[in-house]
């Protein structure tokens, strides 16, 4: 006899015929869901209910989305029968959510699109053309920067309406320039050798822990107090700039399937950074800057005083309003051998290809690309709006706001080269950000830095 | 013997059965019927896949654009450009940590609470409480034993030890994920040598210490080689399993820091589902499935030409 | 007749490595105080785990952040449930794993038995070919199969739903056939062949006479097959991309990249997944305990 059994009345309540009780379970079950996956719960989404179409709308920025709440007010009201969802996705995942969605045919209607991306979504058919819809509603492309058109387009299709765009300057500290009775000059330069007076002005702004600058012998660079620049290792607000400053491009064209890192004019600008500035200790180490010298830590050791111009994007300015408690100012990139160029990028509103409402989706889209929405985006200090007539309202909001931002729209007015734009080349710009990472740790040759990261990038690019 | 059964034995050697041959149709039938829905689901569900993951590895493929063949280059690609050899070198550590320690564990326990102490039993059901317990949910519950301000350091800081930054730290990281592991499996795998140990007859061990054999030497010559089915069966399917470890690591290192725990399967699955390269990821696949294959056919052999099943 | 209870673990001495013939009582005394504290440790070690985060769940963060995890809350609060219930739709999670969880395993188990009982007690040709198929199948890795199956759902338009959750596991899978075969191969031929020449079907034979004697080996797969389908994680992870279809394992991961230090929730949503299996394991210890050995050694 089993001493292991166990004693029946534990076990009456246990239907003696298992298996029967499992396959009525079974049924049931089974039935619930065809049911239920049928009508989805009533869970939000696209939808129509009596004459009303809800509209799914989705970005990432928490802070913009008040902006783009109030505009979507205004677009509701006018438009009674047309209902919007905005669903806040995080960055991070913001691509690969989005993809993966249009592959369950659940994507929403509009979606952000940024450049990282842009290319693979039109390749695989993601985004709608809208240049017939913009023919037939006679809307003036004219009104908007001419470099975001091209950057949204392809050949004579254009897959978004601009609705925004950002340069790339030197936020700088105020009271750390007026001890140091330093004014910073409007037209500072450098060379493809590494010199000129922007090395020079650099160099009198970067102070040791004795007040020594760096043009003074005394100076211990060991013991750097200020930094005088604060520069990423990131092809739209680091490098990228300077690459392009000395006449270099990432990708050769829009669409390309190679990159274009090995060339001499890519390697005097990411040298220039690399090498020249940060063995003249000038500009914040590698290995301080953040992990493969991302430049995470250079907000914080801008607001505490270490970094006097922190180089970055104007998306940042809320940001820095809010977490440093001197006054700040905007000053232009330098020149460099070919000219002063900032990275220009903006976002548009991608209409799914695949939407089951393209007569209402339009009907945001254009609102969103018009002056009125982006007025409201501007004079709210959200974003520069992409028709160019309305910039001076974000000027002025910020102005109110204590900091000057025509550093920015003087470079948006002068020469600026469009953030490459390729599928995969999101992907690749990240494989190629973690190659160059030696380099400024000062472990690498840039040189043999930047082949590495043209053979990974290539292949991304040529596989995406 | 019943008639019955007679009855059958001999209906075996006729070519026509006793019973009438619509009745057998009848049951071969029923029996076809009765295996058609595994049946459907190992042959859609299991052998598909396998030969059709064989198939994508030579693709280039994202879901969305058409398909493009390359042959086998994504085979060497996913060496050079993925990263997939690293993430084979992690996954490999990741098992040698893991196993020896749960195994050589679990078998202690299993000594330990072959017990008829009181309390033992108890004990013994306790440790097979982690068995059950959602691997998603208890990597969250690691996260903060193992934060650096966690229930670890705290207990740590009163030895005046500082506790390193636990899933931040590159040689802490892996072996926190292979702890979280043990810790759910441990009791499991105890299970399996409880069983083991109480299907050895007693009069073994009777002999053994007749013979004059000291504990230890009852233990080497009785209890391990009698233990072999099942540390065969803790060793294959403990390995099996930990070669394809994910949800952990998801939750609790996403891959880090830097790439010291991003194993096999999260690459595959970034690879895949983030990046969409289907047919790097497939590639990634096979060469992981011949590796586990090749693995457990190894053990297998080992295990099979020493075994001992019977004991007369 | 054998005995099904032959294969249960037999009853044979459960100290055959413990007995000791007669020592002096302080030796004794003291591996009885180690036995003691070995066991004490175990203990502390397995549930801790449990305790602590329950303790934290019904913590606020501050109370979290500033005590330690040891010592029970003070002032118990329901706030942090209430929200992941209420805000974050951890109710609705609930349901889908339930729903996931209770078809998974019908289907599961029923499919599987019918496969084990045609496989162990019935005759047809191709028998013994098929079963090595199913064998071979047991070898395969569910990371292989990840890709393509997602390849294949994606396409049948069966992604991000309920199907796309379950299907792969409800019509039956190797190892449960394997595991009731083995099981059924135990019940004596004769039986069967008794029912049969009374004129039983095959589905009465199954039904009637073989499921109600094995009632170990099934509830055995019931639970293996329960607790697979209620921790599964990464199948719905990448079947499924609306947050109205995420099961639980899906729900605290995303919980927990989303409010990653926010202890009191993260912890609150990991209980609301634990604890279900908790209750479960309560109830069904002793079959847990019991059988899970039968699934392992007598291959």
């Amino acid at each position: 006899m089993n001493a292991h059994r166990p004693r029946r009345s534990s076990l009456r309540w246990f239907s003696p015929r298992p298996a029967r009780t499992l396959v009525r379970v079974a049924i049931a079950a089974i039935a619930l869901t065809l049911l239920s996956g049928c009508a989805e719960w009533g869970f939000g989404g696209s939808g129509s209910a009596n004459g009303t179409v809800t509209l799914v709308y989705s970005l990432w920025d928490t802070h913009e989305q008040v902006g783009y709440q109030q505009s979507i007010n205004v677009f509701e009201k006018m438009h009674p029968d047309i209902k919007v969802d905005i669903e806040e996705i995080p960055y991070g995942s913001y691509q690969q959510k989005v993809t993966a969605e249009f592959i369950t045919g659940q994507a929403p209607d509009l979606f952000w699109v940024n450049t990282p991306w842009l290319g693979s979504f039109v390749k695989n058919g993601m985004l709608t053309n809208l240049t017939p819809l913009i023919q037939a509603s006679h809307i003036n492309m004219a009104q908007y920067y001419p470099q975001l058109v091209a950057l949204h387009s392809v050949g004579p299709k254009i897959y978004g309406l601009p609705k925004d765009w950002d340069t790339i300057a030197l936020y700088y500290n105020k009271a750390y320039f007026n001890k140091l009775h330093l004014a910073i000059p409007a037209n500072l330069s450098w060379n493809a050798n590494g010199t000129g007076s922007f090395v020079t002005f650099l160099k009198a702004a970067t102070t040791d822990k004795s007040g020594h600058n760096a043009l003074s012998p005394q100076f211990n660079p060991n013991q750097v107090a200020t930094y005088a620049l604060g520069v990423s290792n990131d092809p739209q607000s680091g490098w990228g700039n300077y690459t392009a400053q000395a006449g270099g491009k990432i990708i050769p064209y829009p669409y390309a399937p190679v990159a274009s890192l090995t060339t001499p004019q890519v390697n005097v600008g990411m040298s220039f950074l690399a090498d020249t500035l940060t063995n003249a200790h000038v500009i914040v180490p590698g290995a301080l800057s953040g992990p493969n010298a991302n430049g995470n830590n250079l907000e914080q050791m801008f607001s505490q005083g270490q970094v006097a111009m922190w180089e970055n994007g104007d998306w940042n300015t809320l940001a820095v309003k809010t977490s440093v408690t001197f006054p700040v100012g905007v000053a232009t990139l330098p020149i460099g051998p070919v000219g002063r160029v900032s990275v220009f990028n903006g976002l548009i509103d991608g209409l799914n290809s695949h939407t089951k409402y393209p007569k209402q989706a339009w009907e945001l889209e254009q609102w969103l690309g018009s002056p009125q929405s982006q007025a409201i985006l501007g004079s709210g200090g959200y974003v520069w709006p992409a028709i160019r007539s309305l910039d001076p309202l974000f000027l002025k909001y910020w102005a109110k706001n204590g900091i000057d931002m025509s550093a920015f729209l003087t470079e948006a007015h002068g020469q600026v080269v469009n953030f490459p734009v390729s599928p995969g080349v999101g992907d690749a710009l990240t494989e190629v950000v973690n190659d160059l990472g030696p380099a400024w740790l000062g472990t690498e040759p840039t040189h043999q830095a930047l082949k590495t990261a043209q053979t990974d990038a290539n292949y991304i690019l040529r596989t995406s | 013997m019943s008639v019955a059964a007679a009855t059958t034995v001999i209906g075996k050697h006729r070519t026509t059965a006793v019973t009438s041959n619509p009745d057998r149709r009848r049951r071969v039938r029923t029996a076809f019927l009765f295996l058609t829905p595994s049946l459907i689901g190992v042959v859609l569900f299991l052998v598909i896949p396998v030969i059709f993951v064989m198939v994508l590895s030579l693709a280039q493929w994202n879901l969305l654009t058409p398909i493009k063949w390359v042959g086998f280059s994504n085979y060497a690609n996913i060496f050079r450009f993925d990263g997939f050899g690293h993430s084979l070198l992690v996954t490999a550590y990741y098992v040698l940590l893991n196993i020896p320690v749960q195994t050589v564990l679990a078998l202690g326990l299993a000594l330990l609470l072959n017990s008829k102490r009181t309390g033992s039993a108890l004990i013994r059901v306790i440790c097979v409480l982690p068995f059950l317990a959602t691997p998603v949910a208890m990597g969250v519950v690691w996260n903060w034993f193992f934060s650096p301000t966690g229930m670890i350091n705290q207990f740590l800081a009163h030895l005046g030890i500082t506790g390193p930054a636990w899933l931040s730290d590159q040689a802490t990281a892996m072996p926190v994920i292979a702890f979280a592991n043990i810790w759910q499996y441990a009791g499991y795998n105890m299970l399996f040598f409880l069983a083991g140990l109480q299907a050895i007859p007693l009069s073994l061990y009777e002999a053994a210490s007749i013979d004059g054999g000291t504990k230890i030497q009852q233990f080497r010559r009785v209890t391990l080689p009698l233990l072999r089915p099942a540390l065969m069966f803790v060793l294959v399917t403990g390995v099996i399993g930990s070669f394809q470890v994910f949800d952990t690591v998801y939750v609790m290192t996403a891959g880090g820091p830097g790439n010291a725990t991003k194993v096999a399967n999260l690459n595959i699955y970034n690879t895949a589902f983030a990046g969409f390269r289907i047919g790097e990821a497939s590639a990634m696949s096979v060469v992981l499935f011949l590796i586990i294959l090749v693995v457990a056919i190894a053990q297998f052999t080992y295990f099979n030409r020493r075994t001992t099943y019977e004991i007369a | 007749m054998a005995s099904v209870a032959s294969v249960t673990p037999a009853a044979r001495s459960a100290s055959a490595a413990t007995t000791t013939t007669s020592r002096p009582s302080l030796g004794k005394g003291i591996r009885l105080a180690v036995f003691y504290l070995l066991l004490l440790v175990i203990l502390l070690v397995f549930v801790t785990p449990y305790l602590f985060s329950a303790f934290a769940a019904f913590k606020t963060l501050p109370e979290i952040l500033a005590q330690s995890p040891a010592r029970p809350p003070t002032n118990p609060t329901w706030d942090n449930f209430k929200t992941i219930f209420t805000q974050y739709d951890f109710g609705r999670y609930l349901l889908n794993t339930l729903i996931v969880t209770v078809i998974l395993t019908a289907g599961q188990v029923t499919f599987s038995m019918m496969g084990a009982y045609a496989f162990a007690r019935m005759e047809f040709p191709g028998r013994d070919g098929l079963f090595w198929m199913y064998l071979a199948t047991l070898m395969v890795p569910n990371v292989v199969t990840m890709v393509p199956l997602y390849v294949m759902f994606a396409h049948s338009g069966l992604l991000n739903t309920y199907w796309a959750i379950f299907l792969p596991y409800v019509l039956g899978v190797p190892a449960s056939v394997f595991l009731m075969r083995q099981y059924f191969m135990t019940i004596p031929k004769e039986v069967m062949e008794a029912a049969r020449l009374d004129g039983c079907s095959e589905s009465r034979i199954l039904w009637r006479i073989v499921v109600p004697i094995s009632r170990p080996i099934i509830i055995t797969a019931t639970l293996l097959a329960v607790v697979f389908g209620w921790n599964n994680f990464l199948w719905p992870l990448i079947v499924t991309n609306s947050n109205a279809l995420q099961v639980l394992p899906v729900a605290t991961a995303n919980l927990n990249s989303n409010f990653n230090s926010q202890w009191n929730l993260v912890l609150a949503g990991s209980l609301v997944a634990l604890i279900p299996m908790v209750i479960l394991f309560a109830i069904f210890q002793k079959y847990i305990v019991r059988s899970i050995s039968l699934t392992g050694i007598n291959r």
